[in-house]
């Protein structure tokens, strides 16, 4: 659908200033690149790089790996929630491997696909963190997450009855 | 504010403050507003979006959330941030338009229209990107807000229409839709208007037509109310002055085609530059006022183009009056009177010429051309419509049925018809073409399905026919076939069921007469060269000799040896010699100056009496009468015709034809022909024919209705008497129309007989 289009190629630039030139498809998984370009122009994009104030160099990159493996996957539907991706926790391989990193770096793709408004990838990572909650007791969500627990016990005892129905039994 | 300039932007403002992060948004947005056509550059289009994005994912906006969450809203897993962004926005918007609705007041009219269209196009225009910029708020706050079923909360874009509608759109509206108004009547009075300028408004009112029950359909009740319905008002007011004021000024001809032009117009309008949701409404309105109002002199004026044959007229007149409700039906009414008028007026005018001897030909020719005449007209002018060809039917049903001609009995018509095909099937009469004898038939059709005594017409239809088979004077076969095939589609087959019949008859008796011939050769007896036809008594509409006959030897030896060789073959059935339909040919040897005999053709009647001058030269006529036996009916007009070919010569002393009177050879016969034809129908007889065929229909009515009856009974075990009749009426309506008075007649016999008994209440019951 891009081949078409009159350039190929853009530019972006980190927090840092660093510059990355990458595929126009690729850029544009990202909606908000992709409405930046309709609405301002190839011309803008040519002659100037385009800030992403929001991320930092690393991040970037990691960003635009992913988006460059999803090159051709089909383009986001607006905002239809597909319900059968939203239901599964399943990841494909090459995700799943690809969210093997520290979770810093996890929450920091996190909140760039959130920025970008990537929605497949910003799915790809809160299903990794799904997986990572799924199955473990508080006390051990707590510690995976490096959280204090802040709540007296009889709060406790309030979720606890509150949310009964969600039990294992 | 600051001249619009790439990098003119401050620096990102502190992300958790609404102040700041405001009016930082805010100038972005008013150049998108303001200029958008001096571009916008990436570090602003980047700019704001960020600072939309980090107003929203701020930590003390999420800490002021959970605040409120505990107020009330605890079933919020996590509150989204941007209420304050979304409140910022929309009266930011407000502002702007209520300036937009002070700047409009300079304006008015085309001016207006203008000022409309360029504010409304750059308004749009910076809502898309608005919408992209705020799209993280769109993504979170907003969609959360309309999940959660909140009224009054948009996409940004649909914000943008909202408060456009909300706040500028209902103080300027009606004087942009005047200005329309205005710009419409103009072009309608015949000036160059710039139609694009209605078309951007007609789009901008549909835009405006958002679903509050979802923002993300449309619906065109603003479009409807603000542009639709005014606009149809000027219309009427409109069409109603120029059609008043051009009625008034012009004939009803000239004001059709000034209507039909408008209403062309207005199609075209819709097309050009309207939604094409007013194309219905639209039409209405004009057909109201351009055509319902003004129906009165159009259909007064309908006759007057009947009269003078306006066909053109008449089809515009159609076309106008086809498109309103019921317009068409004082026309209908119009034109049935109109053409059973001139059907009686043409019939008058032939009946009038020829007195009683009207020729079939004509009186059916004069029937067809009406016909014809006002099918071109229904087919031209009246596109053909079923409605208007009943009318027609109807006229011509009318007025074949009854005109001048029937007045002296229903059955002339049927009568006149069915004489038409047997002097078109006849061997000899005019000589057509098959193609065309063909087409005359299919004519003929035409008028057979008006009559209304179809049974009459088969009354005489048979007996025409069996009088060309027997003497085989049937002009064409595959006419006759065809002709048949025709009144059997039309009618069915019960109707030309006798009609087949009696041609099986005519190819049976054919194969027996070759049988016959090698019958006689193997006898090695020399007969005369003889034909025999064989008719079923049932099928044929003939009559035995009313008269006795003692045929001449040599016809009887032979008609002997024929019953013989028949019997033989079909035991039981009874021949009856229907001599007054047999005929021959005799050579006559005795004439003194003729260099070649001459051959006479002559029924058999007059065959007998002339054979008996082979014996001498002069007869009696008492001595004629006795050895054939004949009867004065029979005798005396074969005689005439001897006499009056100068055959035979009455001999002096005998004043008439009648007992006493003697005749004798005439040996100076002269005639320019050697093959003379003395067997010539006589005109008393085909009269007395017609009036026997005449009598024979009353009677058989009665049967047909009788039988009618039973069969209705026997279905229905137990009717009405006013039941009975009223079926009755229904099934035999396709032969002939019964009057009621004839059917409770049947009726009556039919309960003397005992196949219906009375029973209580007025009903009638059936007795097996």
């Amino acid at each position: 659908m891009s081949a078409d289009k009159g350039i190929q190629k853009v530019t972006l630039t980190s927090n840092e200033g660093t510059s990355i030139e990458v595929d126009r498809v690729v850029a544009e998984r990202s909606m908000l690149i992709k409405n930046l370009i309709d609405d301002l122009g190839d011309d803008a994009v040519e002659s100037s790089p385009i800030p992403i104030p929001n991320v930092n160099d690393p991040v970037l990159r990691k960003v635009i790996e992913w988006c460059e493996h999803h090159r051709n996957d089909a383009a986001q539907s607006a905002d239809d929630e597909n319900d059968s991706r939203k239901k599964t926790t399943d990841i494909d391989e090459w995700d799943q491997k690809f969210m093997q990193v520290d979770q810093e770096m996890l929450f920091e793709i996190i909140l760039a696909a959130n920025y970008l408004d990537i929605k497949a990838l910003l799915d790809v990572g809160c299903k990794t963190v799904a997986n990572m909650i799924k199955g473990k007791s508080p006390e051990e969500i707590r510690k995976t997450f490096n959280i204090t627990n802040d709540f007296t016990p009889e709060e406790e005892e309030q979720i606890r009855r509150e949310n009964e129905w969600a039990e294992d039994r | 504010m600051p001249p619009a300039a790439p990098m003119g932007m401050p620096p990102q403002p502190v992300k958790d403050d609404i102040e700041t992060t405001w009016n930082y948004l805010q100038q972005g947005v008013t150049r998108i507003m303001m200029s958008l056509q001096e571009g916008i550059d990436l570090q602003t289009y980047m700019g704001i979006y960020t600072a939309v994005h980090n107003f929203c994912t701020s930590q003390k906006a999420v800490g002021f959330a959970f605040q409120s969450q505990a107020i009330g809203q605890s079933h919020r897993g996590a509150h989204l941030l941007g209420e304050d962004l979304y409140k910022k926005l929309t009266e930011y918007l407000s502002e702007h338009l209520r300036g937009l609705v002070a700047e409009s007041r300079a304006h008015a009219d085309e001016a207006l229209l203008a000022f409309y269209i360029r504010e409304w196009q750059r308004y749009t225009n910076a809502a898309k990107y608005v919408h992209h910029l705020f799209r993280y708020l769109n993504r979170h706050w907003v969609k959360r807000e309309i999940d959660e079923g909140k009224k009054n909360v948009y996409d940004v874009y649909t914000l943008h229409l909202v408060q456009w509608r909300d706040v500028l759109f209902h103080h300027i509206s009606t004087k942009v839709m005047e200005a329309v108004l205005k710009l419409v009547e103009k072009q309608r009075n015949g000036e160059t208007i710039e139609h694009n300028q209605i078309k951007q408004v007609v789009d901008s009112f549909v835009s405006l037509g958002l679903d509050d029950g979802d923002s993300s359909k449309t619906t065109l009740d603003v479009y409807r109310f603000h542009f639709e319905k005014p606009f149809l008002e000027a219309t009427k007011v409109f069409y109603q002055n120029e059609s008043k004021q051009f009625v008034a000024e012009n004939s009803v001809v000239e004001y059709m085609k000034k209507a039909e032009t408008r209403l062309n117009e207005e199609e075209e309008r819709v097309k050009l530059y309207l939604h094409p949701d007013i194309a219905i409404p639209l039409k209405k309105a004009c057909n109201q006022v351009l055509i319902a109002d003004h129906s009165n002199i159009l259909r007064d004026e309908f006759q007057v183009l009947l009269d003078n044959d306006r066909e053109e007229d008449m089809a515009r007149m159609y076309s106008l009056l086809s498109r309103i409700p019921d317009g068409l039906d004082p026309l209908r009414t119009k034109f049935e009177t109109h053409v059973r008028n001139a059907g009686l007026a043409a019939v008058a005018k032939v009946a009038s010429g020829a007195g009683d001897k009207l020729e079939p030909k004509v009186y059916v020719d004069a029937l067809l051309e009406i016909h014809t005449q006002y099918q071109g007209l229904v087919k031209r002018a009246f596109n053909d419509e079923p409605e208007f060809t009943r009318s027609l039917d109807n006229a011509c049903r009318e007025f074949v049925n009854r005109n001048e001609v029937c007045k002296s009995g229903s059955n002339k018509s049927p009568e006149l018809l069915a004489k038409y095909t047997d002097v078109l099937l006849r061997k000899g009469s005019t000589a057509i073409e098959d193609a065309e004898l063909e087409n005359t038939l299919v004519q003929l059709m035409t008028v057979f399905k008006y009559i209304e005594d179809k049974d009459v017409f088969q009354k005489f239809y048979s007996r025409m026919l069996a009088r060309r088979l027997v003497h085989s004077n049937s002009a064409s076969e595959d006419a006759e076939t065809s002709m048949i095939s025709k009144l059997k589609e039309a009618c069915g087959f019960e109707y030309t069921n006798k009609l087949q019949r009696m041609f099986q008859d005519m190819q049976v008796s054919k194969d027996l007469n070759a049988g016959f011939r090698e019958h006689m050769q193997g006898l090695g007896t020399k007969g005369l060269d003889s034909t025999y036809s064989i008719l079923g008594t049932g099928f044929w509409p003939l009559q035995a000799p009313g008269t006795n006959f003692n045929p001449p030897e040599e016809v009887a030896s032979d008609c002997e040896r024929f019953a013989r060789f028949y019997k033989n073959k079909h035991e039981g059935r009874k021949l009856t010699w229907l001599w007054q339909l047999c005929k021959g040919e005799v050579k006559a040897n005795y004439i003194k100056n003729a260099k070649m005999p001459y051959t006479f053709q002559v029924s058999v009647y007059q065959m007998a009496i002339l054979l008996l001058f082979n014996e001498k030269d002069q007869n009696t006529y008492d001595e004629i009468s006795s050895t054939t036996q004949l009867n004065a009916e029979a005798l005396d007009p074969s005689l005439g015709i001897l006499l009056k070919a100068k055959v035979l010569n009455l001999d002096p002393g005998s004043a008439k034809v009648g007992s006493g009177a003697s005749f004798s050879l005439n040996y100076d016969f002269k005639n320019k022909k050697y093959r003379v034809n003395l067997n010539v129908g006589m005109k008393s007889e085909t009269k007395q024919e017609e009036a026997e065929t005449n009598k024979t229909i009353e009677e058989d009515r009665k049967l047909l209705l009788q039988s009618a009856i039973v069969r209705i009974m026997k279905a229905r075990k137990r009717m009405k008497h006013q039941q009975l009749v009223s079926e009755t009426i229904n099934q035999i309506r396709a032969r002939f129309v019964p009057k009621v008075s004839d059917i409770k007649k049947c009726i009556e016999i039919l309960l003397d007989k005992e196949y219906l008994e009375r029973l209580e209440d007025d009903d009638i019951g059936y007795l097996a």
